[in-house]
């Protein structure tokens, strides 16, 4: 049972106060920190897995299903605009009733949708079968808020990057293992094509559902228990829904990040769906070529999107939050810079390498946000979390709507386009400002604290009834975004009316 | 780099002088007469129908010399109507390019006239409208001469071939139950935290 003392609790790992590992161990499955980790990466693969199945398995689909070239643009969007408004509920759903359970049951929620595959018949089921799929890449969330529930600030962008990046790493993995499934089946077992395909989707559908029970009955909340205990023994006060939704809405940093996720994370999915038939189309590549040329986009996500997230920390120990940012803005602008130069390249080889270096500083970039992301709010983490990586698949919507549709741009000028507009729309992130810590350009405001931030948070009414705590724990821990400058800056307490957060 | 790009863009350029050679429709005779048993309008079982072509050089046409037909071959052709808003079965003049033809037939040395030679319709034709052309090749593989069951603009006698769905009622039914199974555990997950908050309190 657990234990009602916070500080009887032995853990594996180092913990700070909030009892959140300070040091990432990636071969470790100790409970509950490295094992949370493992479980929220292994499960976002697998939905990755899911939702992008069909594309390499397209030149049979399209055959068996009688689909034309608009049926496939259409089912592909649909795929990644469920998850913008399911992403958003996600977020609340992690911070009402916790990463655990929200994910285990959205994932599980999904996954008749994969099954479910196998027996379509038509365009419009196949349309609903990839829309209801892609509702599981809200699990981006919930491995995101469980990694920030965990790990302590000096390594959450680590803990994020590498679960969101192995996770994502199940896009470019799909395009290898379903056409190997689909012909193990096809050629061992000896089913005609249009069987083959349909058994294919069971294996990508069975991965999911079982990784669903693995984080229901391995999995806990938080580093002391799960939300239903904690709530019970007065540890953690059950949040209101509409307070923890006005907190993030009205967090201007959360919008703008939303937008900026949109041209790292939108641009890594419209890729992800446009690019095979980039090469094929323009360098007469053969399927099979592409196919591989397209896999590699995703699982460059195996460091890189990792590599991000170390990164935003370590600039962050040295240079605080101010160096976070300026190091996303960077990586993005230069992603953006790539994006541009692909769409100009008139040789294979040349865009193959533009491909790879950009695919590295896309996904950096994606990394590098969700380095910031945890710090933007702690009361409303969860549905902050969920905006961002809601605001991720509409840039994926808009970008594949404006620049991949119908014949108005050829893939080269659209790709060349996309990557002006996300240096246009990069430029937003010098507008954020912390005031305890900065912003690109100006210094933190004199006599801000990281208390003064949080604590804005919640009400007086509140804060008397004790509902605060974890965010004044949060608030010591985050001390260290100052950077090494700032570290040693005196912390000054008893404010009778703090600056409301702007 | 610079010589790399160059090495890249002076391979690039001897392919193109080799493929100058290709080989377009457009300049093809029509020397053949393709006559096959499927008829305008009819819909074919995939797995289970077959189609009987017979062909041959066409001998109402004057001044014809098969000499350096080599080899023949029958493909089924999507008509224009299953090629709309797909690009993979796309009609190009150069046939090295052309996806029109994807399946075929009857691949055999030439002989002046084959008389009904019958043809399963395989399990994996997908479902379209087809019409029957055939291509006579020389020494070199090239095409040099074609036949077909319809007219110039593809309107004329095309069939429909049903194709199979691919679904067996054990996949239905597994799929179901593994999606209701999925379901019901989820209602077992509620109720099992619903249980322990209970004997929290």
């Amino acid at each position: 049972m657990e234990v009602s003392q916070n500080s009887d609790r032995k853990f594996t790992l180092p913990v700070d106060s909030e009892h959140k590992a300070t040091e990432f161990r990636l071969f470790s499955v100790a409970t509950p920190h490295m094992r949370a980790f493992h479980l929220s990466w292994i499960s976002f693969f697998s939905c990755f897995v899911s939702t992008f199945a069909a594309p390499p398995l397209l030149p049979i689909i399209r055959d068996n299903l009688n689909l034309t070239a608009t049926d496939i643009g259409n089912a592909g969007i649909a795929a990644v605009s469920g998850a913008v408004f399911a992403r958003v509920a996600m977020g609340t759903a992690c911070d009402l009733f916790g990463p655990r359970l929200a994910s285990s049951s959205l994932i599980l929620l999904t996954a008749p949708a994969v099954f479910l595959s196998s027996i379509a018949n038509s365009p419009a089921a196949f349309l609903m079968v990839r829309f209801f799929t892609g509702f599981s890449l809200a699990t981006f969330v919930s491995t995101q808020f469980w990694m920030s529930s965990m790990f302590s600030p000096n390594v959450v962008g680590t803990a994020n990057g590498l679960s969101g990046g192995w996770g994502n790493l199940g896009g470019g993995a799909t395009q290898l293992i379903m056409p190997l499934v689909y012909s193990l089946i096809h050629t061992n077992i000896g089913s005609t094509k249009f069987t083959a395909w349909r058994i294919a989707f069971f294996i990508p559908a069975l991965f999911q559902a079982l990784s669903a029970y693995a984080i229901f009955f391995l999995g806990q909340d938080m580093p002391d228990g799960n939300y239903v205990r904690l709530e019970k023994s007065g540890e953690k006060h059950k949040d209101s829904f509409s307070q923890v939704f006005y907190h993030a809405i009205t967090n201007y940093r959360g919008w703008i990040l939303a937008l900026t996720y949109g041209y790292c994370f939108g641009v890594e999915l419209t890729i992800d769906n446009i690019i095979a038939q980039y090469f094929y189309d323009r360098f007469d590549v053969n399927l099979h070529t592409a196919g591989i040329i397209a896999a590699s986009f995703g699982l460059a996500n195996l460091f890189s999107r990792p590599g991000g997230g170390i990164l935003s920390d370590l600039v962050g120990k040295r240079y605080g939050m101010r160096g976070r940012l300026w190091t996303l803005w960077v990586v993005q602008m230069i992603g953006g810079l790539l994006c541009l130069l692909l769409g100009k390249i008139g040789s294979l080889s040349g865009s193959v390498a533009v491909m790879l270096v950009f695919s590295v500083f896309v996904q950096a970039a994606c990394g590098l946000t969700f380095g910031v992301v945890p710090f933007i709010s702690r009361r409303s983490l969860g549905v902050i979390s969920g905006m961002t990586g809601g605001g991720g698949n509409v840039g994926a919507v808009l970008t594949q709507v404006i620049f991949f549709r119908g014949s108005r741009y050829s893939t080269e000028e659209g790709i060349s386009l996309m990557g002006v507009m996300i240096m246009c729309c990069t430029l937003l992130i010098l507008l954020i400002y912390f005031p305890q810590w900065g912003g690109l350009f100006c210094g933190p405001r004199k006599g801000v604290t990281e208390e003064d931030y949080y604590l804005s948070e919640w009400t007086d009414a509140e804060k008397e009834q004790g509902f605060h705590k974890m965010s004044m724990k949060f608030s010591e821990n985050s001390r260290r975004e100052r950077g090494k400058k700032g570290a040693s800056v005196p912390i000054t307490s008893d404010k009778e009316t703090p600056p409301t957060m702007v | 780099m610079k010589s790399f790009v160059l090495k890249i863009s002076l391979i690039l350029f001897f392919l193109s002088k080799t493929t100058k050679g290709d080989v377009l429709f457009s300049s093809l005779p029509r020397s053949l007469f393709v006559v096959a048993s499927a008829m305008e309008g009819q819909v074919l079982k995939a797995g289970e129908d077959d189609i009987t072509v017979t062909f041959g050089l066409n001998q109402t046409l004057t001044n014809q010399t098969d000499g350096s037909y080599k080899k023949a071959k029958v493909k089924l052709c999507y008509a224009p109507v299953s090629q709309v808003d797909r690009k993979w079965r796309k009609t190009n003049d150069n046939l090295k390019k052309d996806k029109t033809c994807q399946f075929t037939i009857y691949n055999k040395p030439y002989e002046r006239n084959v008389k009904g030679f019958k043809w399963n319709i395989e399990k994996d034709l997908p479902t379209a409208t087809y019409f029957v052309r055939s291509y006579v090749y020389n020494d070199a593989d090239e095409e040099i001469a074609y036949g077909q069951t319809t007219n110039g603009k593809k309107s004329d006698n095309l069939f429909k071939i049903q194709g199979i769905s691919g679904r067996h009622v054990s996949i239905d039914i597994a799929s179901v139950c593994f999606s209701v199974f999925a379901l019901l555990s989820l209602f077992g997950f509620f109720f099992i935290e619903k249980r322990q908050s209970k004997v929290k309190s």
